[in-house]
């Protein structure tokens, strides 16, 4: 009940003040707009037409879109329309709301000014946002009391030649270009000359109401590669698991790994893996992990030594988790400990620092580099090199393959990285995803040779069909 | 149990991403602002895990007293007082017994390490440790020049992190980042004794474009090798860039679907 | 440790004391904390060339800096994170309390309290450290793995497939194109002339396309399909080089930038 009170009292004593104000400012514009002085009526152009508003597609809301035929003195016939100016009937209450939220800015610089919520001050923006929140929810009650209890705003200008407008607005309720969903908006055009008094207003259009879509239309290539890929990919995978045999070209790059983790054995040094400076987002590390399982599991049948040195957190738990697993897989969980994968820092050199520090003391057999890299490449693979390790690279990092190439031995390049997991694993269900990869690649190519074509003879059509919105 | 229930999480959590970015519906955009604001905390917990895992190799070093052992001491000297100075700042202009304080920790922090590595004759070790710990505990009660600071993050002005900033963690950095100066000059050597074709192709067009500019080849070349360079960096890089990125950008797509339906769970560590 | 190795140390230990008290004579006009000035300066430059004889061998003062420098960044990194992530990021939107305790100024927003979501999974990332919870901090990371390449997975799609696709809709005759007869009868040999565009266009699109077969797995690559392949390799060797060689001297740059500060400020040899 009090607090009832309070809210009305307090929405009573902002409001009023702000009405009086907007009647005086209402009663000027009409003043301005309404009676214009001595206007040379031959001069006025002709109004903006066919004036139509939508709600703007693939959009969360707050937002409306609108667009009107040019007036004929646009372009032609006197040619005097200099822009035009959208404007769209806005309830009193808007103001009120903004009052309110000037009220909040204030409470919240003085919660700045003291460093911390004192309870007086929660209190008192409590009942601000229970009164913002009971005033937006009135918005499309109050729209649809349409022309009572509002005016028309200007919402902003366009250049002559233009006939369209977005007006977009926010969707928070607490900031002021906030739009309401749901309530009837209504727009108009006015097609302005050089004297700002001659101008020409089209007709009203609306209601309309702006909402939040469920599909994105614009993306729709996105969706259907998708589709595409997700149909290839099961079906593949279910091929694969019915026997089906599949062939994969050698890449020397992985067989290596094998033989790496003999040849460590036999000379009883350890192995390095570096997973990079990737963190668990990026999917080159991913697909690191996978290897790395693969080499651990070898590691952990061999009992050679294995070091892996992470930058990341997540990687180096991530990576716990993988070895630990291995090891369990080869029938050796007791050789497992938790200080084979370790975090040395996160800071780019101090890393590199540490890793290289590691390469010259424990003088690995091999070292694997897997994942993300970025001007570290060199500096490891270098070191590396000068160690006398045998190296294997991996990275879809453009920049860094070259340096890989010329320090190590054997090199994936880009994709080959992410195809490592198939060609280690050999399970058929891996094998198959592969399939379906090398399908899409095939696709990509037949698209770019029809896109290429269709370039020459300029058939638009076909590349609109690309074409993403962001 | 213990594998599904993250598989389901992995499962449901891609395929809202993937869904998440053709709704344009605030609601969809507010749940992907919350996941990403969730990653980046979660890793901050993960952080805590590795200065734990950083500090459990290093102390195992000492205390197994592995080759070249004595190196770690500083990269836990380093730790805690870097970690000192986040947490704590001078309130004025003198020191007062700060530079005692941080001795002390870290002197403690070392007999407890000394505890743990020695087999015998640890009471006197264990002992020491506590003498410091008291000495440290004291001058943090009654040493009112400095003090500890959990909530604003007064620290982060405090000139001792700050120095070592910038007179510890700034020139190892860099210099460590020059160093590849050196380094792509032995890589660049490397490169000369090209084995085979491919590698001779890329040592001809790595020459081409790092000499396009020498002015001691221009009487002999003209600007032939400033022009074949830039056709090098123009047309068949940019073939050779389009190729890879297709082909890693169909890697990553395929990977990252195989991760969602849970055929891929290396990361898991089942390959 | 051999004789010569104190000798050694002894020499670097003098030296280093030396550049202290003359940097410290010079600095005494300029600013109140000369001592400390000078020995930070001097400092910094110690460890700058024990960073940079790592060129000529691992040694003891390369061993010290990196040990340093590992411990200092760790330490450095977690302050950072604690203050900018958990302070300042998270803390205001868990709730009003907290902030209020941590003196930051909260940030309300309607949905907070959903942020305890990630403070429960990186808790239940902690309990990795306990050996029979630890299969539950698997949880968290398939949160993190699913969700990121839930996003990787329409992002890649979107600009590595079909966006790269696109790009490679070039019209490759030009796109001034008129006809054979036309194009022979005002045949352009310049740089600019229509020859050279439509060879560079076809270049880049063979290129692409032998890129791509290039990385085609399950397909033998013998034959017409081998040689594309072999092509294909061979304009991928021919862009590393020009990368490789580029980076080369990009790279040169940083080297100077090391040398500069250790000859202008600290042996201020240069100015």
């Amino acid at each position: 009940m009090v607090y009832k009170l309070t809210l009305t009292l307090l929405t009573f004593l902002l409001i009023a003040p702000v009405v009086s104000a907007q009647e005086t400012v209402a009663a000027s514009v009409e003043a301005t707009v309404g009676d214009p002085p001595m206007i040379d009526s031959s001069l006025i152009p002709a109004p903006p037409s066919d004036i139509k508003a939508v709600d703007t597609d693939n959009d969360h809301g707050h937002s409306i879109t609108v667009t009107w035929e040019l007036s004929a003195d646009d372009g032609s016939g006197m040619n005097n329309v200099l822009s035009y100016e959208v404007f769209r009937w806005v309830p009193f209450l808007m103001d009120e709301l903004d009052t309110l939220r000037v009220e909040l800015a204030r409470v919240a610089a003085e919660i700045d000014s003291v460093g911390r919520l004192t309870g007086e001050l929660k209190d008192e923006r409590a009942v601000i946002w229970a009164a913002i929140d009971d005033m937006a929810d009135q918005m499309p009650e109050a729209h649809r009391m349409y022309p009572e209890g509002g005016e028309w705003r200007l919402l902003g200008k366009v250049a002559s030649g233009v006939a369209t407008y977005d007006d977009t607005g926010g969707k928070d309720r607490k900031v002021s270009d906030f739009i309401p969903d749901f309530s009837d908006l209504y727009f108009r055009v006015e097609a302005v000359t050089s004297d700002s008094a001659i101008r020409a207003a089209s007709g009203v259009a609306g209601p309309v109401q702006s909402y939040g879509q469920w599909f994105n239309t614009g993306r729709t290539p996105v969706f259907i590669a998708f589709m595409f890929f997700g149909i290839m990919t099961v079906f593949f995978v279910i091929k694969a698991r019915r026997g089906a045999e599949l062939y994969v070209r050698p890449l020397a790059g992985i067989e290596a790994v094998d033989d790496a983790i003999g040849r460590a054995t036999e000379m009883g040094r350890p192995i390095l893996y570096v997973l990079g400076l990737g963190t668990a987002a990026d999917v080159a590390t991913i697909a690191s992990f996978t290897i790395l399982g693969r080499v651990a599991k070898r590691v952990a049948e061999y009992q050679t030594e294995l070091i892996v040195p992470t930058y990341d957190p997540i990687v180096m738990s991530v990576a716990q988790e993988v070895v630990k697993s291995s090891f369990s897989d080869a029938g050796r969980p007791e050789d497992y400990n938790e200080d084979i994968v370790y975090f040395v820092t996160q800071l780019q050199f101090a890393y590199v620092a540490a890793v290289n520090g590691t390469m010259l003391r424990e003088l690995p057999a091999t070292n694997v580099y897997m994942g993300k890299f970025f001007a570290e490449s060199l500096l490891l693979a270098e070191t590396g090199a000068l160690a006398g390790s045998i190296q294997i690279a991996g990275t879809d990092e453009i920049a860094q393959i070259p340096f890989f190439i010329v320090a190590c031995d054997f090199t994936l390049i880009g994709e080959e990285l992410y195809a490592a997991s198939a060609y280690l694993g050999r399970e058929p269900v891996l094998l198959g995803s592969l399939k379906a990869q090398d399908y899409a690649k095939a696709a990509m190519i037949l698209l770019a040779i029809v896109g290429v074509v269709a370039a020459q003879f300029e058939w638009n059509w076909f590349i609109e069909l690309f074409h993403v919105v962001d | 149990m213990k594998r599904q229930i993250p598989l389901m999480l992995v499962l449901v959590f891609g395929m809202f991403l993937i869904f998440q970015y053709f709704i344009p519906h605030e609601t969809s955009e507010k749940a992907y602002e919350f996941l990403l604001d969730w990653i980046t905390i979660i890793g901050i917990f993960a952080m805590a895990l590795a200065i734990w895992s950083l500090f459990r190799v290093t102390v195992a070093k000492v205390r197994t007293r592995k080759e070249n052992w004595g190196y770690s001491i500083f990269t836990l000297v380093g730790l805690f007082s870097m970690m000192i100075f986040g947490w704590t700042a001078p309130n004025g202009e003198g020191w007062g017994w700060y530079f005692i304080f941080v001795l002390s920790v870290l002197m403690a922090i070392g007999m407890l390490v000394q505890t743990m590595s020695v087999k015998s004759g640890r009471g006197l070790w264990a002992g020491l440790m506590f003498v410091f710990l008291i000495i440290a505990v004291l001058i943090g009660i009654f040493d009112n020049a400095w003090s500890f600071h959990f909530m604003s993050a007064e620290p982060l002005e405090n000139p001792m992190f700050r120095s070592f900033f910038d007179f510890v963690l700034m020139p190892i950095l860099a210099t460590t980042f020059s160093l590849l100066a050196f380094f792509i000059a032995s890589a660049a050597y490397r490169a000369f004794r090209a084995r085979n074709l491919l590698a001779t192709l890329l040592l001809v067009s790595a020459l081409i474009v790092m000499l396009r500019f020498n002015p001691y080849l221009t009487p002999i070349f003209g600007d032939y090798m400033a022009r074949t360079s830039n056709w090098l960096m123009n047309v068949p890089n940019l073939a050779a860039q389009r190729a890879i990125v297709m082909g890693v950008g169909l890697g990553i797509v395929a990977t990252a679907l195989k991760v969602i339906l849970g055929i891929e769970r290396g990361y898991m560590g089942k390959g | 440790m051999k004789k010569t190795t104190y000798l050694l140390m002894a020499v670097i230990s003098a030296l280093f004391v030396l550049s202290w008290i003359l940097k410290a004579g010079s600095l005494s006009g300029e600013t109140d904390n000369y001592v400390i000035q000078g020995f930070l300066i001097t400092f910094s430059a110690f460890l700058t060339l024990s960073v940079l004889s790592f060129l000529y061998a691992d040694n003891p003062l390369y061993k010290f800096a990196e040990h340093l420098f590992v411990g200092v960044s760790a330490a450095f990194w977690m302050c950072m994170g604690f203050w900018t992530t958990i302070v300042q990021n998270l803390i205001p939107r868990l709730s009003d309390g907290l902030s209020s305790f941590f003196e930051v100024p909260p940030q309300p927003g309607d949905y907070n309290f959903f942020f305890f979501i990630p403070v429960i999974l990186g808790i239940l990332l902690l309990m990795r450290l306990s050996p029979k919870g630890g299969w539950i901090s698997r949880w968290p990371l398939a949160f993190i793995i699913g969700t990121t390449a839930g996003l990787n997975f329409v992002r890649y799609l979107r600009s590595d497939f079909i966006k790269q696709i696109s790009n490679t809709f070039v019209p490759l005759l030009g796109t001034e194109w008129q006809g054979i007869g036309h194009f022979f009868s005002n045949l352009d040999l310049s740089a600019s002339g229509q020859l050279v565009t439509m060879a560079a266009n076809w270049v880049i699109f063979l290129g692409v396309f032998c890129g791509l077969i290039y990385f085609y797995f399950s397909k033998e690559h013998k034959g017409a399909f081998g040689a594309a392949s072999k092509v294909g390799i061979w304009v991928l060797m021919l862009t590393f080089g020009a990368s490789f060689g580029y980076t080369v001297m990009g790279r040169i740059s940083l080297l100077v930038g090391r040398i500069t500060f250790l000859f202008r400020d600290w042996l201020e040899i240069i100015s």
